[in-house]
């Protein structure tokens, strides 16, 4: 029979997969919203990285300040943007020390959007998919942001399709709020270069 | 810690789980079109069902009049075969009353169906969000309130930005809702539904 403290232990271990998992949701709705404030106000102050598809990577808390408020919220949307993420299917792991976390998640996205770059050019309805390998952070025990990181498989306009046009222009890197560094990892369809997992075979351990 | 607060913990973890898994299973049942089960999943004391513009129906009886008469079309279990509702419950954020009672949630909703516009079968792809709450009754938690806001409802050949809405659906020739939509405003309006919780970090 397990004692009160490792009762304690592993019921911690679950609410933090919960919060983690509501974090993550709830990021995905104000991202809808475009309401970039409450989003970066979701990443701890020593968050280490935003890295965004073709966008770059965006270092620190003043980093992600950058990324979602000067580049994406530089602009108000325009009439009929449209911008629907569905995070689906997360796999959480807590860290054995209790205080950092992994997560991969699919976004399935629902969008219109301007197709020339970020804020420019005509307004088209985009199908869109990627995975997420997110790093959390549980700092005066709240889960946090550490590191968003999202890979693009495909971006296309609704009535052409993944195969005839994988990725419909090109947001990153700006030129007005440049990323710190390039992409470590763009790779979208049809490369067939896969985003490996943060976590090890659940069975062979491997 | 003693064992009645880890008791309070476990609970909490488990109403969460029961409340997920309610939400999921509503949407089989709608999807199998057995609407008795889904008013069944309803409180006898539901305050109310909102779906679309149909309009807002008070109270369990309510939720029959949409659910039985109105949707399952006067209580036949199926519709014909080709109709699909296909509804995918995604990105729940479920949060509980500090007594532990009441809850509400929030979801997002993918849908591929095919049902009649006026004459013609149509194949359409939908979009919306729910802001619902439960109840926990005899140690089993219902719907209270149920309330799917519609983003776009758009024919598979065109797409949402062509044609965002297919058509009202807010007629019927004898059943008349409670009060008019409370929220019906989709794409492109850019409406946006409030959110039942507080921002995590910041508690604004």
């Amino acid at each position: 029979m397990a004692t009160l403290e490792e009762l304690q232990g592993r019921i911690t271990r679950l609410e933090d997969i919960k919060q983690i998992e509501k974090l993550q949701r709830i990021y995905g709705y104000y991202l809808d919203y475009n309401e970039y404030q409450k989003v970066v106000d979701l990443f701890s102050e020593n968050a280490e990285s935003v890295e965004i598809a073709d966008y770059g990577v965006y270092k620190g808390k003043k980093g992600a300040k950058r990324f979602y408020l000067e580049l994406l919220g530089g602009k108000p949307p325009r009439v009929g943007e449209l911008s629907i993420g569905m995070i689906m299917q997360g796999v959480v792991d807590i860290d054995p020390n209790g205080k950092t976390a992994k997560g991969r998640w699919y976004c399935m996205m629902i969008e219109a959007k301007p197709t020339l770059s970020l804020h420019e050019g005509e307004l088209r309805q985009l199908w869109g998919n990627g995975i997420y390998e997110n790093k959390y952070i549980k700092e005066n025990g709240k889960w946090m942001f550490q590191k968003v990181f999202f890979f693009l498989n495909f971006r296309t306009p609704y009535e052409d399709g993944w195969l005839k046009v994988p990725v419909v222009g090109q947001n990153g890197p700006s030129t007005e709020v440049p990323p710190d560094a390039p992409s470590t990892f763009y790779y979208p369809y049809p490369a067939g270069v896969h985003l490996q997992p943060h976590y090890k075979h659940p069975i062979t351990g491997k | 810690m003693n064992l009645e607060e880890l008791e309070k913990q476990v609970t909490l973890m488990e109403d969460i789980q029961e409340i997920e898994n309610l939400q999921r299973i509503y949407a089989y049942y709608f999807d199998l079109q057995r609407w008795q089960d889904i008013l069944d999943l309803f409180s006898d004391n539901a305050e109310s069902v909102e779906i679309v513009d149909h309009g807002l129906f008070k109270g369990k009886e309510g939720a029959k009049k949409m659910y039985w008469d109105w949707i399952g079309q006067g209580g036949q279990p199926f519709r014909a075969p080709w109709v699909q509702f296909i509804i995918t419950q995604i990105g729940g954020v479920v949060n509980m009353s500090p007594d532990g009672k009441t809850a509400w949630g929030r979801w997002q909703t993918w849908l591929c169906e095919a049902k009649p516009f006026g004459a013609y079968p149509r194949q359409e792809w939908l979009h919306g969000y729910y802001e619902n709450k439960y109840v926990k009754k005899n140690g089993k938690w219902l719907f209270s309130k149920l309330h799917w806001n519609n983003t776009f409802c758009s024919p598979f050949e065109d797409g949402w930005m062509k044609t965002p809405l297919m058509g009202l659906m807010n007629y019927h020739p004898t059943i008349k809702p409670d009060a008019p939509p409370t929220a019906f405003r989709p794409y492109p309006s850019g409406y946006h539904i409030p959110y039942h919780y507080k921002h995590p970090i910041t508690s604004r």
